[in-house]
């Protein structure tokens, strides 16, 4: 087995990175991969909380390059899923810890018996994200539709795009917020794909769902009825090769549009019952 | 009767969609600002050189044909890996072959007092202590040179729809 290293990265910090990491790396493992997620954020670790995990980390993976534990020894399994396990940054040092040839070793042990290597990279163009990019030959490129974190997304392409070993790298798009492109007060879809000249890999919306669910540290793909975990499920299924249609987010303006949705989605529905 | 036309109005403005301003929408404004700052970074250009190459352009192009300066573009688009110098330029009329040569003569003219006013330059540079101004303006020289040459192939596409504004591009 020979598996996919994807870095998870976005340039602005609180676009939400993690939080993609946890549900993609959740989503693939529910849809019967073997995952391993990689924390690279060293001292400002996060990745265990969204995952409910904290409690459970003995070894970092400090602890795997400086050689106090196995590899194996680091990996902390998922509490609902099996199939996926973490291997947690070190909360008390710093990017200096680990370099870009530990970090490529270890990405390629893991691909020995895993399906997908996730890397959530941290915030920034130095240290951190050279050692994250190392290992990976693709990449998930973050953003929302706001000016700055557009523009460090396009930062960030231009450094992925230049580097030979990332075969492909596909946008995601956060935090979309459908009533606010209706009004024209936000960029839409199209104007980000535009402007960035990068494919799409997917369209989350704006949910409040996600705060809860980081409270309670279980990932919203676990919410069947979450637009946003929603979202999430398709771009797993999207990396695994099926092809699936974006969500549609805008909703229609006026009133007869309401009624001709709703009018549509019922002849929808009973159409797939027949 | 009026009664019923503002009834009628009212309950139209009820169920038409809200009128959204498309140019002046906070989103186009966004657009339009990173768009720039986007081409900035990726290419390293300067709003400051940007205005000068325009100007240069202005300048070059003038001594071939009338162009409305106010309404010329000049963009950079993103064609997949490549960045693209769009330039659309809207032509009043093409100088006839006299204008031409008065222009090219006037600019020749031009370039003979600015070389020989160099050459003063470094010679005083060279009698007193060095300059840096004298480099400075060979430097801008051949700069000069360059984009003349570009926008001489620009020149030739031009002739071939000269009916229209013309985009020509130049890929950087």
């Amino acid at each position: 087995m020979s598996g996919r290293v994807i870095v998870i990265t976005s340039g602005k910090g609180g676009v939400g990175k993690t939080t993609t990491s946890a549900n993609i790396g959740t989503a693939l493992a529910k849809a019967g991969n073997k995952v391993v997620l990689i924390d690279t954020d060293i001292g400002l670790r996060n990745l265990d909380l969204l995952l409910g995990l904290e409690n459970r980390i003995v070894y970092t993976i400090v602890d795997v390059v400086e050689e106090r534990c196995k590899l194996k020894q680091a990996l902390v399994k998922d509490k609902k899923n099996p199939n996926l396990s973490l291997l947690a940054a070190a909360q008390t040092r710093d990017k200096s810890a680990v370099t870009q040839e530990q970090l490529k070793e270890i990405c390629e042990t893991l691909k020995k018996d895993n399906d997908f290597i996730l890397v959530d990279c941290p915030a920034g163009i130095e240290q951190g994200f050279q050692n994250a990019i190392a290992g990976a030959s693709e990449a998930i490129v973050v953003t929302t539709p706001e000016m700055s974190a557009i523009r460090d997304a396009d930062r960030i392409i231009g450094l992925l795009s230049a580097r030979e070993e990332i075969e492909s790298y596909k946008l995601l798009l956060n935090r979309v917020r459908p009533n606010l492109i209706a009004t024209n007060d936000m960029m839409s879809v199209e104007d980000v794909v535009e402007l960035l000249a990068c494919d799409l890999i997917g369209i989350i919306p704006e949910d409040t769902g996600i705060i809860s669910s980081t409270n309670k540290g279980d990932p919203i793909v676990n919410d069947e009825k979450s637009l946003a975990g929603q979202a999430y499920r398709n771009v797993a299924r999207r990396i695994m090769g099926e092809e699936v249609e974006f969500l549609n987010l805008e909703e229609d303006k006026n009133f007869f549009g309401k009624i001709k949705n709703f009018f549509e989605k019922t002849i929808k529905d009973i159409k797939a019952k027949i | 009767m009026s009664f019923f036309t503002s009834f009628y109005n009212k309950v139209f403005s009820f169920f038409k969609p809200q009128e959204v301003s498309e140019d002046n929408s906070v989103k186009e404004v966004a657009r339009s600002r990173l768009k720039l700052v986007l081409m900035q970074d990726r290419t390293n250009l300067t709003p400051k050189i940007l205005e000068q190459m325009r100007g240069e352009l202005i300048d070059l192009l003038s001594k071939y044909v009338e162009l409305d300066k106010d309404l010329l573009e000049l963009n950079f688009e993103q064609e997949g890996d490549q960045v693209a110098l769009m330039l659309s330029i809207p032509v009043i009329r093409a100088k006839d072959e006299k204008e031409i040569e008065e222009a090219l003569k006037k600019d020749a003219l031009l370039k003979g007092i600015k070389l020989a006013d160099d050459d003063e330059e470094e010679e005083s540079a060279e009698s007193e202590t060095a300059d840096d101004e004298s480099e400075d303006n060979t430097a801008d020289d051949n700069n000069e040179e360059e984009s003349t040459e570009s926008v001489e192939e620009e020149n030739s596409s031009e002739e071939h729809n000269s009916d229209n504004q013309e985009n020509t591009a130049e890929t950087v």
